[in-house]
Formats: C-alpha cells, structure tokens, sequence
C-alpha cells in the first residue's frame, strides 16, 4: 500500500529522516513512534508532500509520488491530520466537512452546478453521517472557531474522513486529550478502518498505539531503529534506550518540537 | 436631486466596484494596493471600445472587464510565489507601471472629424457615449446601480457556493487548503481574475460617466482607499465594503464641517477599526452571528403561522 524506500530529509546539517523503509500493508494500522524530535511528523509531512524529500522513494498503491503536489496526493488517496489543530476557523462544521470532499469519486458524481452551488441531497445525507460519525450532530452551523477543543479534534478527523481517503495519516491525534477521550478515538480509528482505510498512526500516547496498532516502527534520529509487533517493540532493548536513555550516553534527545 | 447628489452617489457606487474588488483578495489573504491599476485599464479600454470603434457601452463595459480580468489573470500568476508584504509590494509596483504607461499612450484617430483615443499625460477626453444619447445623469446614475446590483448578487451567490468557502479557506490556510485535494494556484488565479474583472465594471462605467480619464485618477491612493473599505466595512460579507464605501464617500462628503479634514478623519477611523474590528464591522463572526438570528427568527414565524 505505502513503501517508503531510503526515504531521507535533510535540513542543513540535520538529518531529520534518515535512509528510512517502511512498508504499510493494506487494511492494517501502522503505529509510528518515537522520542521528540525522531522524524515522524517529518515522515508524514514527506508522505502527503508538504517537505520535499532530500532522498529516497514514496510509493503509494504501486504509484510514485515523488514530485506530486499535496492536493493531487490527497486525490491519490492520501489524507491526514494536523498534530496542531488545523481547520478553517471561518467556516462552519458543515463548510468544513463540505470543502474537503474532493475524492475523484465525489467530483464525478457531482455536476459543475451541484458541486459547487448547491450540494445534492446525497451530500448532504453524507456530511450528516460524518458529523455523526464525530459526535457533532448538533454543532453543523457552528463556526469551526468556537469549538471546544476536542469537539476541534473530532472534526479534524471527520474532515479527513471527508476525503475517502486509502490512507489515512494520524499525526499524534491524542495530544492533549483525556481517557475516556482516547477510548473514543481508538473505537473511531477501528471503525475507520474497518470501511476499508489503512491507517498510519504517529503517536505519543502509548496507550492508544499499543492497543489500536498492529505493526509498529520505532524511529530515533530520523532511523528507524527497531519494529514488528507492539509486545516486540515492548521488549525490544534498543527501544527502551532510546526512551529511556543509555548509560553511556549523556546527550539526551533534541526537542525540535517534532 | 441636483447635479452634486447624483455625482456623489454615482461615485458611491462606482467606488464600490473597485472595493469589492480589494475585497474579493482580502477575503483570499492577499493585500492588493493596485487594483486601481484594473479600474484604469478598463476605463481606458472601454473609452476606446465606445469612441474609436463606435461600440455600445455593454461591449465597451464587456471589453473593459475582460481586459482587466486577463491581465489580472497574468499578473497573479506571475506573482503566485509571492506572499505578504512582497506580494503587495508586486501589486503596487504593477499598478504604478500601468499607470506610467497610459501617461506615454497617444492612440488618436479621427471619427466624424474630431481626433479621439487616448492622448498620453493629457488623459482620455470626450467620451461622450452617454451625451450623445441624450442620456440624463439621474439615468445613468440608475444603470451604474443596477450593474452594482447584479455584481453585488453574483459575489453574494459565489460566497454561499463552495467556491467562496475555497477563497475564504485561502485566507485562512493556504497549505491545509492543498492538503484538501484544491490546487491552490488555480483558485488564486481566478480570485484574481475575478477581481480585475469586477474593478473593470466599475472603471469602465467611471470613463463613461466623468466624459474623461487621466492617468493620474488610478493612483495609488485610489487603491489604498479600496482596500481601506473593506477593512472597515468588514470581510464577513459583500455588504462590507460598500458600507465602506458609504461611510467614506458618503456620511464624509456630506458632513459639511468634516470638510478639508476629511482624509485625517477617514485616517483615524481606520485606524481605530483596525485596533478594535481587526476584520471590520461586519467581520465573519457577527455575519454569523446575524444569519443565526435571522434563521431562527424566519423559523419562529415559519412555525408561528
């Protein structure tokens, strides 16, 4: 589904993703973890072509990306979430559900007047199952600014939802939120992959990676260092170095606000 | 009415064109202090489509937009890669040069035996298209209305589409609007497009109404100005920058004793605006707010019947 092949961005000196592989399957969640500052939301933003990568492949459903301008990624299949909130706080829940359905499959079902004066009673009927789908059945005609914060967060997810996507990129979708909140999302991540998304999940909480993943990689340094199952990543030595430091080394890890 | 009042709330009107213009950027984020260079170029254009070529005034207003509209097409494509202070800075050195371009135009040919066309730092004189018809000001003055109407009405209906929640998603968040599957570029160059094209209504019925054009009319305080209207009228819906408009060509040129001080009163307003309305009076939330209002209350009586 997804290959990352000797997959390298360099920032100067600084190598934020080094030489890294990963492979995706079809239909699983991928967990993606790490220490501050180990690359992961410079691997997403490699992925859906925000940065440009310094080396390396991204193959996505056998199709070179390499080059692809963001939205032509998004209309490939490839959709994500913003580790700092990111809406469009002028809009409406509904607008911000309604502006994101650009999937090939909605654009040709949809007319030049229904798809952009008026939206269908299908479209409709489907931005109401997103909201419900995120909990904000009743907030429709709130402006996205005066949302609370998790009510922001569901949105984001249903937003992405909004673009069909293949692949579903995750990045760190738990900050800041509580248990019961975190229980909520695990059973959404489940639900979406259950319609059939593949999901690549970048983490902190553990809580939430090791119960929803299935395969889980481990960078450090912008390499990946170690992965496999949760348990083996669990167990594995060089994970627990690099999280909890060596005695031989003194220099902790860099925070680059990563 | 007299002549003063017609002339006034003609320019209201026309003014208003090339407001809503500025708007049409603001609300896509970019800061534009040339689009008078789009009211000019279509004054220019379409005085020429109604004197040296005998054409009526909907194809000279048509020819004006057009043009404008293209070459606004051109010049946002060109400065696609610029943002912020450097694209603004683009758009004002842009208007400058169109501006010192149509001081050196000399395109004179003779029609009935009087030389018409521009005439470089001279400006544009004689077109008489209205004159020649026998048309009155107070008619005219109802046409330039009844155009700002029928704009007025499609931006209203492209704000409610999906098109004005993109242009409105552009100014919020360019990248997260690519992150949508929207290529960006393609909706900034037509925001632009649009944009030239709606200041060229307002040039063209300018040239048509004044008889006269000069360069020196499409400065850059022309632009600052149209800029200025939406800011106080606010970005929350088209009605803005006409507010805009009114409170400056409007309530100013009417009060008496604001007269001779009028540039430092408009000066302080904006400035006040921007410190308190930081997107004007009638800004995204209070639209909101309003049309929340509004839908409740029709609903209320939808039922109270």
């Amino acid at each position: 589904m997804l290959e990352l092949r000797g997959l390298s961005k360099h920032f100067g000196g600084v190598k934020a993703v080094d030489e890294l592989d990963i492979t995706v399957d079809e239909g699983e969640i991928f967990g993606l973890i790490g220490p501050n500052g180990s690359g992961k939301s410079t691997t997403i933003n490699l992925i859906c072509g925000v940065y440009e990568e310094t080396a390396g492949t991204v193959r996505f459903r056998e199709e070179l990306m390499n080059g692809k301008q963001p939205h032509q990624r998004l209309r490939a299949g490839i959709a994500r979430t913003f580790q700092n909130i990111r809406l469009f706080p002028n809009l409406t829940v509904w607008q911000n559900l309604w502006v994101a359905r650009n999937s090939p499959q909605d654009l040709a079902a949809q007319g030049f007047l229904s798809r952009w004066f008026g939206a269908t009673r299908r479209t409709r009927r489907e931005i109401a199952e997103l909201l419900e789908f995120a909990d904000l059945e009743h907030k429709g005609d709130e402006l996205a600014s005066n949302l609370a914060f998790g009510e922001q967060r569901r949105l984001e997810f249903a937003r992405a939802a909004a673009a069909r996507p293949k692949l579903l990129l995750l990045d760190e979708p738990a900050a800041g939120m509580n248990r019961q909140e975190i229980h909520d999302l695990s059973g959404r991540i489940r639900r979406m992959r259950d319609s059939g998304v593949t999901i690549l999940l970048v983490e902190h909480v553990m809580e939430l990676v090791m119960g929803v993943a299935e395969r889980i990689a481990v960078l450090n340094f912008g390499q990946k260092i170690a992965s496999g199952t949760p348990g083996d990543v669990q167990r594995n030595r060089a994970v627990q170095e690099a999280y909890l430091g060596t005695s031989e080394s003194d220099s902790p890890p860099v925070d680059t606000g990563d | 009415m007299d002549d003063y009042v017609i002339t006034v709330l003609s320019n209201i009107a026309m003014i208003s064109f090339i407001a809503l213009s500025a708007y049409l950027l603001l609300i896509t984020g970019e800061i534009s202090f040339g689009q008078q260079a789009y009211f000019g170029l279509s004054a220019y254009a379409a005085g020429a489509a109604t004197t040296m070529f005998a054409l009526p005034i909907w194809a000279g207003i048509l020819i004006g937009a057009c043009v404008a509209g293209f070459v606004a097409m051109a010049v946002g494509a060109l400065t696609l890669r610029l943002s912020g202070l450097y694209f603004s800075i683009s758009t004002l050195a842009f208007a400058e040069m169109v501006r010192l371009i149509l001081l050196i135009v000399q395109v004179q040919v003779e029609v009935d035996g009087e030389m018409v066309g521009p005439d470089g730092a001279n400006g544009f004189h004689d077109i008489r298209w209205m004159f020649e018809r026998n048309i009155s000001l107070t008619e005219f003055m109802l046409f330039i209305y009844g155009l700002l109407a029928l704009v007025l009405i499609a931006l209203l209906l492209v704000e409610r589409s999906r098109l004005g929640s993109v242009f409105r998603m552009l100014g919020s968040d360019d990248l997260l609007t690519e992150m949508q599957g929207l290529n960006t570029v393609r909706y900034r160059i037509l925001a632009a497009g649009m944009a030239g094209a709606v200041a060229g209504v307002g040039g063209a019925l300018y040239a048509h109404f004044t008889t006269y054009v000069e360069p020196q009319f499409f400065n850059v305080m022309l632009g600052v100005h149209a800029l200025a209207y939406g800011l106080i009228g606010g970005l929350g819906t088209a009605f803005g920058p006409l507010i805009g408009v009114a409170i400056d060509v409007g309530f100013l040129e009417a009060v008496r004793f604001i007269q001779g001080y009028r540039m430092i009163v408009f000066g302080g307003l904006v400035a006040v605006l921007l410190i308190f309305m930081p997107r004007g009076i009638l800004d995204e939330e209070r639209v909101h707010r309003l049309k929340t209002l509004f839908s409740r209350w029709s609903h209320a009586r939808a039922q109270g019947r």
